[in-house]
């Protein structure tokens, strides 16, 4: 098991450089200045020439590659040419937000996907299984801001149970903080009205991101246990008396996991995508609204830097699946 | 007395296309400690017939009739009342060793999860007990109660089958082409596996095959399928050495080594019919060198001869 960890990180690196590479010069080819969007577009030409120098700008591209390349490897992400602070630095005050949210959504698609799916296979062909396949063909369409929006509209404006914007209530923050995850902070602290205040700014960014890829996991795990349960070894278990619970969760859908934590490990970059917008509509303060903002300002160094970063979570996620699915299914491991 | 009694059996699968009388009217007993050999082609409702026993028919089978288990009906038993017969009193093995067995548990798992269904309350050094004799007892080492089932190979993993199958000594046990899949030499292995059980254990045996050599080898007594139809049923020796259906003769001509003096049929041509459209009269009636007139309207009674039983028009009178 250990050895195939390391292989597998090890595995990782030259997917990791790949992206890098792309990264770097996919910004370099684009139009803009980033010299001139810091200094503005009147700044005279001897001040631009002296920044330029001083970012390394005026050197040949391929030793700026290999010193961007350099930095990374040191952590070095970079200053942000808006604010002048590290951009890692900047991304590790947002990162918090951003996975406090992609974990609840995760919770949310996880728990539809895996029991709407495994039950629409078990009951294939009946109506039940018939909603499932719809709700997959129709929240894939739905657009993230569009749903959140209705959301917001219905749960916040209208009904005013729930906040529409923001990760807490003015003075509702956790203090001390320790893991910046605000519902795990106020655990810790046992601050319970800044937990149920967390709690009630997460329920409609997570559930509109948590459906949204929802109806990817419904249709995986539905389609992969109804493969599993065709198999003899199903028929095998049930003819020894074991009961129709166990059969369906711990022999048929655990034997479908490994390809559905494949490709939900494929998809996690989806999800990113789907958690930029979410922040962007819920006024969320993750990564994915400092990315937006700062594509505005044209900070190249945070949007290069906010890239890379998701590139090493991603593959960090991958990873983790790789592990997950060696330690359910024995071959993989042996 | 007999264990298990099957009364006229129904089963029909509802299909897109049409409906298949997979099974028809079918009755037979098994007696305590005795092995019967279920043959016929492929297609003829053999699997059909050991899966309705357990109740292990897909949702678009339809089933009527009785199956009595120490005379209860199992087809009006409810499901949790079902589900605590399986496994326990009634055991089934399958044709693919290599897919019977969850690939993802230990073989040491299987055993245990069915303890646990079946007496929650076993401890864990007599669950290991009992499923460690069970593996000896069909040759396999018990320290292989570790092992995943992808560790095994074919032959070993359906001793690992036979083995969960007995564990909890059930009353009938029912193996559905066993050695099918695997190669003569260890087909040969297993055989002689399921030959010792029969000795020790007090155990009924439905054996069902499409191979009379299998059966010859096995079994006291033969049922022989034709299309969802039981043909002729028998005691071995005398069914081998008198063969009434003129199917069974067929039958016992395609394996060599066995000689029937007043048989000259070497090939009969044509197949097993369409269950969805069965002929009206006698369902062997297109391929039977035998048929009479009245083979083709009416499908013949089950008469019983001495102690075999025949559904054939050559036998018995037609007016009755
Ligand atoms: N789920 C099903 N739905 C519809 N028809 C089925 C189904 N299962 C089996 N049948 C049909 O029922 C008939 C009997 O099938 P069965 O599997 O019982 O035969 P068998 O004697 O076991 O054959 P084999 O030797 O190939 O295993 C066949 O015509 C088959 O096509
Ligand atoms: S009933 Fe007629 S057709 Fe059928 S097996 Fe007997 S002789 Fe042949
Ligand atoms: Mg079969």
């Amino acid at each position: 098991m250990k050895t195939y960890i390391l292989t597998r990180i090890g595995l990782s690196i030259p997917m990791i450089l790949i992206i890098l590479t792309i990264v770097f010069f996919v910004l370099r080819v684009l139009p803009g200045n980033p010299v001139l969007a810091m200094l503005g577009p009147k700044a005279p030409p001897s001040v631009v020439k002296a920044m330029e120098h001083q970012m390394g700008l005026d050197k040949p591209i391929l030793v700026q590659y290999f010193d961007y390349l350099k930095d990374i490897a040191h952590g070095n992400f970079g200053q942000s040419t808006v604010t002048g602070m590290p951009v890692l630095k900047e991304l590790m005050q947002k990162f918090p937000a951003t996975l406090e949210l992609t974990i609840f959504a995760m919770i949310v698609a996880v728990f539809i996907g895996i029991f709407y799916g495994t039950l629409a296979a078990y009951k294939l062909g009946s109506p039940l299984d018939v909603s499932a396949r719809i709700y997959s063909i129709f929240v894939y369409s739905f657009p993230v801001f569009w749903f959140g929006l209705m959301l917001q509209l219905i749960f916040g404006v209208w009904l005013h149970w729930l906040p529409v914007s923001g990760e807490s209530s003015p003075f509702m923050t956790p203090d001390p903080t320790h893991t910046g995850l605000y519902v795990v902070d106020a655990i810790i602290n046992g601050q319970w009205d800044v937990l149920k205040d967390s709690l009630e700014h997460l329920i409609l960014p997570s559930l509109t991101l948590g459906i949204v890829i929802s109806s990817i996991f419904v249709r995986m795990v539905r389609a992969n246990v109804v493969l599993t349960l065709s198999q003899q070894f199903i028929t095998a278990a049930r003819a020894r008396g074991v009961k129709e619970k166990t059969v369906l969760f711990r022999h048929a859908l655990k034997n479908a996991l490994p390809p559905i934590l494949t490709i939900m490990g494929l998809q996690f970059a989806l999800l990113l995508g789907g958690a930029v917008l979410t922040e962007v509509t819920f006024s969320w303060p993750g990564i994915g609204s400092y990315l937006v903002s700062r594509i505005h300002a044209r900070d190249f160094t945070a949007i290069q830097g906010t890239i890379v970063f998701f590139a090493i979570f991603v593959a960090i996620i991958s990873i983790l699946v790789d592990v997950i699915n060696a330690w359910i299914n024995p071959r993989v491991r042996y | 007395m007999a264990v298990l009694s099957i009364k006229n059996l129904f089963i029909e699968y509802q299909t897109k296309s049409g409906t298949v009388k997979a099974v028809e009217d079918v009755s037979f007993d098994v007696e305590e400690n005795e092995s019967l050999g279920i043959v016929g082609e492929s297609g003829c409702g053999k699997s059909t017939l050991g899966t309705a026993i357990l109740r292990l028919l897909p949702q678009n089978a339809k089933i009527t009739g009785k199956i009595l288990l120490d005379g209860v009906n199992l087809l009006e038993l409810d499901n949790e009342s079902m589900r605590k017969i399986r496994g326990k009193d009634i055991a089934m093995i399958f044709q693919d060793p290599m897919t019977s067995l969850n690939p993802i548990m230990r073989v040491r798992d299987h055993f245990f999860e069915l303890f646990k269904v079946h007496n929650p309350d076993m401890k864990k050094n007599e669950m290991i007990k009992i499923a460690s004799e069970a593996l000896e007892s069909v040759g396999v080492d018990s320290k292989r109660l570790d092992n995943y089932p992808f560790e095994f190979s074919g032959g070993m993993r359906q001793r690992v089958m036979i083995a969960l199958s007995i564990a909890l000594k059930p009353k009938v046990l029912i193996a559905d082409e066993p050695t099918t899949a695997l190669d003569v030499v260890v087909q040969e292995q297993i055989m002689q596996v399921l030959k010792n059980l029969m000795k020790t254990k007090n155990m009924s045996i439905i054996l069902i095959t499409h191979d009379m050599g299998i059966v010859a080898e096995m079994a006291e007594r033969v049922a022989v399928m034709y299309a969802g139809n039981l043909v002729e049923l028998g005691e071995i020796h005398e069914l081998y050495n008198n063969p009434l259906h003129p199917y069974t003769r067929m039958l016992l001509e395609s394996i060599p080594n066995i000689k029937l003096d007043d048989m000259d049929l070497k090939f009969i041509p044509g197949s097993p019919p369409d269950l969805k459209n069965p002929p009206k009269g006698c369902k062997y009636y297109p391929r039977c060198p035998f048929a009479k007139d009245i083979c083709k309207e009416k499908d013949p009674k089950t008469k019983k001869i001495g102690n075999r039983i025949v559904k054939c028009w050559l036998y018995g009178d037609e007016n009755e």
